[in-house]
Parts: structure tokens; sequence; C-alpha cells
């Protein structure tokens, strides 16, 4: 019987894969394997034989018909990639050209939300965390504190909104050092970001802008550490660029410095270059070290504590990273400018 | 400040050193006196000469035209040039510099032949600012009659020698450096030479002294400091001579004549400013400096009348006042022509009145520019001597000496001590020693000595009064040093820092890219707008905040939403044709609030703007138009990434601003934290002039940042099949959709493990009042199979519950 069923086997194998259509392999289907076929006749065959042979026979039966079912599924797949090529041949493919439907509108942060993420990220990284503060202050914080009393010749460097005095809209980032120290004891590091205010607006200053605001206190700072930071920062934001510090005046540090980066544009050369007024350098912060007033005024030993702090200008940044060449158009909102962040 | 570099000469040891002016202009930046402009006042005038006008007719198509012709060489019978001018002060006649095709004018201004409204044009007529040798742009340069025609222009300007003039941008501390005094000696040293040494004006004791002319009395010597008077007679109102002149023009200065030249020459050379009275003129024979008492009008020399307020410094003739000090002198006793005899006062007042008087009128003279940032009391009397000396030089005239001088000892000198090791400490110049500061203040005229191996005594002089503290002088050091010679390094000790709490910056932004993923653009307005805006878009209230000092009435008052400024934005774009607009923005909202530190309460919001299509304009899909369920998703889906709290949405009431019928105000608990819908159609057909429907949101960030999602509990997912039925059924329209998924989810317990809506239908055959609503429900054990009795007994208890609470029929 065994052999009988091998037999049947090796026919039906070859009969399945010569079949020339799905009908034809159907027919095969039901001749062996169906109710009534062959394999399922020899199976009700069973039952007449000892219980030992049944056992043997059964199990090779059952492994033909697990094979023949195999060789039909495949067959099956053989005679349907043949129809579909013809199919697939006969039809034209997509045009693979027309644009994707898939999310179409794509959103964009606003420049100055890159630049002053990038700047956040690239500080935390060597240390600093995130503090933030009123943009609606008090002069106390944006000025006293900041050693610039009452009629101190730097608060014309800054033209202040008044809410009502002494309530103003903040001029700059650097009350929020003061808040930052009048809350923690050194050491300290942090960064101020957001927007800040002065009653300027032509070609080159608006009304609002963004600054972000440096400050570290503790044992044994000097300018050798501001200048480290300083450079690791224009480093991850521009590349390779050398910087200058020039000594400058701000009331709230000493000794203070301007930052200047070699120009983006004419490398430093200044040759006809107009992004740099040919000067080969472009301003982009102010810093210095912490004032010993600045320390009276929330509290910190002088004499033991020294820090730096910083600021620089968002929009400024943005400008030279991206090229961009009007001030005004970050306040504008023009769908076509911020299209293309 | 200006400076000329021949006028700085003169107080060079060396004055015919040689100067690179770009080389000095760097190095004097890097010291921190900051060169922002070299200017050339004769650089590149080759081809400018000097002209005569011979005619001038009207321009044939242009009224603010001239067509001149224009004799620009030597000799007779010359044929006339025709250059198109748009001046009104040339009369035919007048010597005027040419510039001729080929010339460049200062700004790389290349001049050629042209043709201007028809006209043809052969160079160009200039005015002094052209040429870049005045600041006077008024009008066109007149040139002494007397010079040949045909000259260049260079020429005439101090016989061919070129001079520069540096614009510095000074610091306010540094006030000693508004004068060629003062740049002097920070310039000696990089051009390794010495100032030098000024000799000290000899006059002879007069029999009449100035005290025997007129008196002085100081009301208050806080006020005025020091007061030095001096009369002088024997004085000629005319001309001032060339060198003189020519200095001051150097310097943006207009010569006027000798006396009122000579008290400018002498503030540009000293930095302290004088001023000259009509000796006629002081009456009652004592000047007298009070502050006023009382409110009054007054007219200075200018011609202008202003309004003196209490504690105004006045210099009085007795109770009258002639001067207000330190700021502009009064026309009552101003230098007339016919002046012979004056009082020269040099003095000094208290800065901060100053500052405030200058700056209540606007009135910034050369003088208060430099009062208000402080004096020197030693060069009060130095100034009046160098002033009387030139007068008495110049014309002969008589110097009464000695002059009155309120403050004979003033100017005293401290003495501070100053520790290297704080130096070397704050600078980070490690090796820096004693000598090497010693010698690097030295070099700007600040004295000292070593007292031993760490300090230095410093004596701080006069003409520097910024300089107070030991940090003052530390910055000098390093200043002096050079900064580029300081190290650099990151900070070592990073990783002892605690993190402080970690502010709304990082929430905020993680909502704003969020807003980006889900297809908005960001936007950025600026915190105030016009209160008109505001009443327009119903977001005006009486809390609002305004400026006292607003730049105009467009930016006066502080936002109370975002939504009005987006609202703008859109109109601004859809008039660039801009279709679908997307937008957001994250910002502060400001309202009144007494519990507030400075009153003024800041939220930070999330608004947004949506308009046009779900798809925009899309060549496949059809086109779905954006509604008030689109941006629900929107808001939904964002505040389901920021925070772990559900939201609760209810039909807004009263609103201005939104449909209403179709918006909704957003709560966090019993918290309105948002709103959001369509705008409303009066404000949309009339405000915005549009006629599709725009969406908005707005959410408050503070709010939502208090259940900031920090952390997920994982949950295993069920290992048992989930059974899923869906029900229909029939409410009344006033039945919501929350209502019944609160019910359903009451009934269905924790076996029914999900239950979304996705069909709402209204229509004739299920009664006008009536909708029908279907949903899809999961019910699903975590530890079972479900039996399909239990499934069965579960569907019918929420039919019951439903029928019970919300009258639902199960639609069949």
């Amino acid at each position: 019987m065994i052999e009988q069923i091998n037999q049947i086997r090796a026919e039906a194998h070859s009969q399945i894969f010569s079949a020339p259509d799905p009908e034809a392999l159907d027919r095969l289907r039901v001749h062996y394997i169906g109710k009534k076929g062959i394999l399922t006749g020899l199976l009700h065959q069973l039952k007449d034989l000892t219980p030992d042979k049944r056992r043997e026979v059964g199990a090779v039966l059952n492994d033909v018909k697990t094979h023949l079912e195999q060789d039909l599924k495949q067959r099956q797949t053989e005679l349907k990639r043949v129809v579909l090529d013809k199919e697939l041949a006969a039809s034209a493919p997509l045009d693979v050209t027309l644009p994707g439907s898939y999310a179409i509108n794509t959103g964009s942060l606003h420049p100055i939300s890159r630049v002053m993420n990038d700047v956040v990220q690239i500080l935390k990284r060597i240390g600093f965390s995130v503090v933030t503060g009123p943009e609606v202050e008090l002069e106390f914080y944006n000025f006293e504190a900041l050693n610039t009393p009452e009629n101190h010749p730097a608060r014309d460097m800054q033209d202040t909104f008044y809410i009502n005095p002494p309530v103003l809209l903040r001029s700059h980032t650097s009350p929020v050092q003061i808040r930052a120290m009048k809350d923690k004891n050194p050491p300290i590091q942090v960064i101020a970001p957001g927007k800040v205010y002065r009653s300027d607006y032509d070609l080159t200053h608006t009304p609002m802008f963004h600054q972000i605001e440096g400050l570290m206190v503790d044992e044994h700072l000097s300018l050798a550490d501001l200048k480290g930071v300083l450079n690791y920062l224009i480093k991850n934001l521009f590349g390779s660029r050398s910087l200058r510090f020039r000594p400058s005046f701000f009331p709230f540090t000493e000794p203070s410095a301007e930052v200047d980066m070699q120009c983006i544009q004419c490398k430093g050369s200044g040759k006809d270059c107009r992004l740099c007024k040919a000067t080969g350098w472009l301003e982009i912060g102010g810093c210095g070290m912490v004032h010993p007033n600045v320390f009276k005024a929330v509290g910190y030993d002088s004499e033991k504590y020294s820090g730096f702090a910083f600021g620089m200008g968002i929009e400024r940044i943005a400008m030279l990273k991206y090229g961009i060449d009007d001030l005004r158009s970050f306040f504008e909102n023009d769908v076509r400018m911020l299209e293309q962040f | 400040m200006l400076l000329s570099l021949n006028w700085l000469r003169d107080y060079l040891a060396k004055s015919d050193i040689k100067i690179d002016p770009k080389d000095l202009a760097d190095k004097l930046t890097m010291r921190g006196i900051h060169v922002a402009a070299i200017k050339r006042p004769s650089f590149s005038l080759e081809n400018v000469v000097v002209g005569r006008i011979e005619k001038i007719e009207k321009h044939p198509n242009a009224d603010r035209l001239q067509v001149t012709k224009v004799i620009t060489k030597a000799g007779e019978n010359v044929e006339p040039i025709q250059i198109v001018c748009g001046a009104k002060n040339i009369a035919e006649g007048d010597i005027v510099p040419i510039a001729l095709p080929g010339s460049i004018l200062p700004g790389d201004f290349h001049i050629k032949h042209s043709t201007i409204r028809g006209v043809e044009s052969f160079g160009m007529i200039c005015s002094g600012k052209e040429l870049g040798i005045s600041e006077d742009s008024e009008g066109i340069l007149q040139l002494p009659k007397h010079s040949g025609i045909g000259q260049p222009l260079t020429s005439l300007l101090g016989g061919g020698t070129q001079d520069t003039v540096f614009e510095f941008e000074l610091t306010p501390n540094r006030n000693d450096c508004l004068s060629v005094m003062g740049l002097a000696r920070e310039i000696a040293p990089v051009l390794k030479t010495k100032l030098r040494e000024q000799k000290p004006a000899k006059f002879k004791i007069t029999p009449h002294r100035t005290s025997s002319i007129i008196k002085v009395e100081v009301e208050d010597q806080n006020v005025c400091p020091r007061y030095v008077a001096r009369v002088i007679d024997g004085l000629k109102v005319q001309e001032s001579p060339d060198w003189i002149k020519q200095r001051l023009e150097a310097v943006g200065i207009r010569p006027i004549n000798n006396i009122v030249d000579i008290t400018n020459f002498v503030m540009i050379e000293y930095g302290q400013p004088l001023h000259a009275f009509d000796l006629r003129k002081i009456q009652s024979g004592t000047i007298k400096v009070a502050t006023c008492k009382a409110p009054t009008d007054f007219t200075l020399l200018s011609g202008e009348s202003i309004g003196l307020e209490t504690g105004d410094i006045l210099i009085q003739d007795g109770d009258r006042p002639i001067a207000l000090a330190g700021i502009m002198g009064g026309e009552n006793s101003s230098i007339a022509a016919d002046t012979t005899s004056i009082v020269l006062e040099s003095a000094a007042f208290v800065p901060t009145q100053i500052r405030r008087t200058a700056k209540r009128l606007a009135l910034h003279t050369e003088s208060s520019k430099r009062f208000e940032k402080g004096y020197d009391l030693a060069v009060v009397a130095a100034a009046s001597e160098r002033a009387a000396s030139l007068l008495r030089d110049s014309m002969n005239a008589n110097v009464y000496h000695p002059p009155i001088d309120t403050n004979e000892f003033g100017a005293k000198e401290a003495v501070i001590s100053i520790d290297m090791r704080d130096v070397r400490k704050i600078t980070g110049l490690k090796e820096i020693s004693a000598e090497t500061a010693s010698e690097l203040l030295d070099s700007i005229d600040i004295p000292s000595h070593k007292k031993s191996v760490n300090i230095l005594s410093v004596r701080l002089p006069t003409h520097r009064q910024d300089l107070k503290g030991n940090v003052d002088l530390i910055e000098e050091v390093a200043r002096l040093a050079g900064y580029d010679s300081i190290p650099e390094h990151l900070p070592t000790s990073l990783a002892t820092y605690e993190r402080l709490d970690e502010s709304h910056f990082d929430f905020e932004f993680k909502a704003k890219t969020l807003c980006c993923s889900m297809g908005l653009r960001e936007t950025i307005h600026y915190s105030f707008v016009s209160e008109s805006l505001l009443k327009n878009f119903g977001c005006a209230h009486d809390q609002m905040v305004s400026l006292k000092n607003p730049l105009s009435d467009e930016m006066k008052v502080l936002r109370t939403s975002l939504l009005p400024s987006l609202l703008q934005t859109y109109s601004y774009n859809l008039n660039r044709k801009v279709k679908h607009q997307r937008l957001f923005e994250a910002a502060k909202t400001f309202t009144w609030d007494t519990k507030e530190e400075t009153q003024v309460k800041e939220t930070p919001y999330l608004a947004g703007l949506l308009s046009g299509n779900l798809s925009g304009s899309g060549w496949k899909d059809k086109p779905i138009q954006l509604d008030f369920y689109h941006v629900k998703g929107l808001v939904e889906a964002l505040v389901r990434q920021l925070t772990s709290v559900k939201l609760a949405f209810e039909a807004t009431k009263n609103t201005t601003l939104f449909h209403p019928n179709r918006s909704a105000t957003i709560k966090l608990g019993l918290k309105e934290i948002g709103s959001l819908g369509e705008v409303h159609p009066i404000i949309r057909d009339s405000v915005l002039e549009t006629d599709e429907p725009v969406l908005l949101f707005e959410l408050n960030l503070e709010a939502l940042k208090k259940y900031e999602r920090t952390t997920t509990r994982y949950k295993t997912p069920s290992k048992f099949p989930a059974i899923e039925i869906d029900l229909a059924f029939v409410v009344e329209k006033t039945v919501s959709c929350h209502a019944v998924l609160e019910n359903m989810k009451n009934t269905g317990g924790e076996l029914l493990t999900d239950v979304s809506v996705f069909d709402v239908y209204e229509g004739e055959s299920i009664g006008p009042s009536k909708k029908s609503m279907a949903f899809h429900l999961t019910f699903q054990s975590l530890d079972r199979t479900l039996q399909d009795n239990e499934i069965q007994e579960l569907k019918n208890r929420i039919l019951t519950q439903l029928k019970e609470k919300h009258g639902a029929e199960l639609r069949a």
C-alpha cells in the first residue's frame, strides 16, 4: 500500500506542476485530496489494517497529503503570477513625477526660534540651565541692581518703554541674572532667553527683539573662562570662526567686552565687504566679568566669588546665519519668508 | 566724537610721526576706544575743481531742477559745461565745487556724464556733505570769491595737506575722550610717542582784575563745584584765522566768529565747554549760578523759546536768567557783531541735573553731551586760561587777570591700592606682575608705585573720573595688556553644578515643535498692538495694559490675546495671495493683576490660525474645507502629546470673535484654559474681508504646563481576544456626544476598553429634532476570553442606561 501511495504522490506531483491553468489545478486537487479523492479513499481503507500497519500507513498518507497541498499552493502561486505578469505588462506605470499627496502642508519654526533653540542646546551641553523671567519688569531688576542708577549715562544706551514707573518692559534679559542670583546661592550657571523691548524703530532697530543672556558665578572664574564659553558657542553655531574681544563698557560688568566674530562673508578680509562695513568683523554680543556692585545687590560675596555674564541678540545671529538682510522681516510674518525655514 | 589727525599731531611729542590710519584705528578699537569710521575729507577728490556758475535756467521737465552753465577751466573764452542741479542756494556768479565725470565722492559715489529728465549733465555741483568735508547738507558749498577757477578743490582745502578724521563711538564712561587731549593720551602710547608738554599760558596781573568788574555767586557748590570767570576786552568780532576754522570744520563744527570759534576750539581740545557772555549785558555786575525756583520762559541764543522748570541750573545776571547752564546761552547775553568785552565762563555743573534738563528739552548740544557725563575740576581752570591766551594772542585782546575762581583747590587726586592677585584672578592673566601693570597704567598718565610684590598704589588722575574702585583699574590693566593676550579655556567645574528647575522654555519649545509637525508655521508678532485691533476682534477689556511712552498708537497696548495679531497676519498674507494659511504663535499675554509684583500678570499662550483646505490644493484628493472639528482634533492631539490631562469642550456663549454656533471654550476641570472655533461671520466679512472660514485656537500654556507629561506608565496589552460591536442610536440633537460616551463608559466599566463615534446623521427620516450617532465599542479583558453572553449583557445594560438617561433609541 505504501508503494501505491508513493506512486500516487509521484504521479500527482508531476501532474500538478504541469497543470496549465487554475481550473486544471483545481481538478487535480479534487482528484487527489478532495472529499472523494484518491488519498481520501485510501484514508478510509486504513480501518481495515492492523493497528501497527494503520499507524505506519496513516503517517505516510498524512505526509503525502501535506506535500501535495504544498505543491498545489506553490503551483497556484506560479499560475497566478503568470496571469498577473500579463496584466501588469499590459498596463502603464504611474506618473511617478506627480507630487506626493501625503502631508502636503509641512510646518516651520520661526528663524528666531530656531536660532534661539540652537544657542540654548549648545550651552546646555556645557552645563547651563535655562531660566526665564518676566517681560514686564521693575526698574530695580532692569537697572538699579545692574549698577545702573537713575541718571546714569548708560540708561541712555537703552530707550525704555514704561508701563508706569517703576514698571517697565525689560530692555534686556539681564534682569533675569538678578532674579536667578536672588533665587540661588553660587555656584550658578544659567542662560535666559527671551523677548526684550526698546523704544527704537528704524532700519536696524525693532521695538521688540530677542536676546539670550548667560551668567556663571563660582570661585575661580576669569575672563579666560568667558572667552572659552563664547568661543565654544560660536564654533558650534557658525563653524570655525575666530572671535575677538574688544574692551567696552557695560554698567553691570567690569572688565567688559564687545564680542566680534570674523565676518562670514569676506572671511575677515574686509575687502569691499558691505556686511562688516569693510572691518572684517561682525559684532555679535557683549560680555564681561560681573561687577562687584551687582554681587552686592544680590548679596553675593564678591571677595569669594567671581563670575561672568554675556548677552547677544538673536535677530543679529539669525540674520548672519540665514543671510536675512531686513531686520523688520522677522516680524512681518510673510508666509513666503516663513516657509523657507 | 570726531578727531582730526592733523589736530592730534599738535599734542604729540613727535608731531611728524608717521600714522597709518587703518592700523591706528584697529589698535585703538582693541583698546576700547572704538573707531567707527575713518573719513578722509579730501580723499579721491581729484576730479573735483573750483567752478563759477555762469547761467541758471529752469529745467524744462522738472520743477525742482535747474540747468546751469559752469566754467571749470581757467582762462579766457572757456566753453562752459552744462550741469543739472537740484540745490536752491545757487546764484549766477557763485564759486562752487564741481565734481567732473570720473570723480569719486565719499561713499563710493561715482560721478558720470548722465541725462537727467531729458537734459544732459556733465558733472555735479557739490554740497560740503557730498564732498565729505562738512556735515552740512543744506546746500551747495560756497567757496571764497577769489578762488582760482579750475584749480583742484584739494588745493583749497588746507593747502593740499590731507587730513584724516576718525569718528569715535565712545562708551559713556570715557567722557575724557571727548577731547583731542584725552584721545591724544590714549593714542600716544599706541604710536610709541609721548604727549607734548603743554606750556601754561602766562598772564600779567592787570590793574583791573576780573573781580573788580564783576562778582560771581554760586548758590550751591554741589550744583556748581567750580566756576571760573574772566573778563576780556579789546575784542573785535570777526572771522577766525584759517587754521582754527579748518580744525573746527574737520570735526564738523561750523565756524561762526572768532570768539565763539575759540570757545568751541578749546571745548574740542580740552573737553571743557566754555561760554562767552557779552559784558555789556551783565547789568547787575553779578553772575549768579542758581537753580530755577519757579517755571518761567526763556529764549535761547538759538532763538528758540523754552520753558524753564524748577531745578534747572541757570546762570543769572542778578536774578535774570542769561544762560541755561552747561547746555546753551541765552539770547539776552549772547555775543553780537559789536561785542568788544566778554565774560568767559568755564565751569563744572552737576551731571545729573544737566542730563535731566537736556533730556526734558531734547537739547543735546556739544556742551551738554560733555557735562552730562561728568567734569574734571582741574581742566575747568586750564581751559579758561587756554581760551584767554588764544583770544589774547590772536587779536591782541586784554585779559583781566587773575580771574574769579570759586574753587581754586577743587581738583583732588585720590590714591587707591590694587592687589595683583585680584588682577590675575579676574583677568586670567596668570603671570602679570606689578611692574608690568604699573608700566601699562603709566603709559596713559595714571601714575602708580609698587608697595609690595603684589600691591600697587595708584593715583587716580582727575581727568579719569570713571576710575573709582579696584575693578576699574583691573579693567584698565586688562585693556592695556590687550584682551587678546588673555588665555581661553572652558570652565573646569561644570559637573558639580546642580541643574535648576527647567523653565517654561522647554515646554513651550515642545509645543512649538508639535505645531510644526502638524503643519503650522510659527509667527512672531510684537507684544504691543493698537487698541483698535483688540477691539476689532473682541479682545479689548478693562484690564488691558498700555505703554506710557508708546512709539505710536499702533504699538500701544500689550496683547490680551494672540489671536488679533494672527488675524492681522492672515489678512497680510491673504493680500499677497497666500492660500491655505496655517499659522501659530507662542507668546505671552498681559493683564493687570494686583497680586503680581509688577501689577501685571503675564500668561504664556499658544495660539493658531487655520484657513483653506485640509489637504491643500492637491491634484488627487478632493479638497476638504477645514472646519471646527479639524481644529479641535489638532488641539486634542497637541494636548495629548504635551500633557496627561483630558480637556473638556463647552459650546461658547456670548463671543464677539467666534461664530456663536461653531466655537467652544476649552476647559481643564473647572478652569477655562482656552477657546477654539470659527471666526464670527460678521468679522470674517467686514474685517477680514474673505469668504472662507477662518479657524482659531488659543491655549493657556501655563495652565497646561502643570500637567506636563513627564513620564508614561506602561500597560501590558491584553493577551485575550477583543470583541468589537457597533451600535447606532437616535437621540435629541441637544444630547451631546460627550454625554453619550461618558454614559457608555460608566456602564461598560473596565471591560469596555474603547468606544468611539464613527458616524453622525441628521435627516428627515429620523425627525427634525433628532440625530443619529453610531459608535464602535471594543470589549476586552486582561485575564480571560470574554463570552458572548457577557457581551450581550453589557450591551443590554448600556442600551438601558442610555435610554433612561438620554432617551436614546437603538437604531435598527
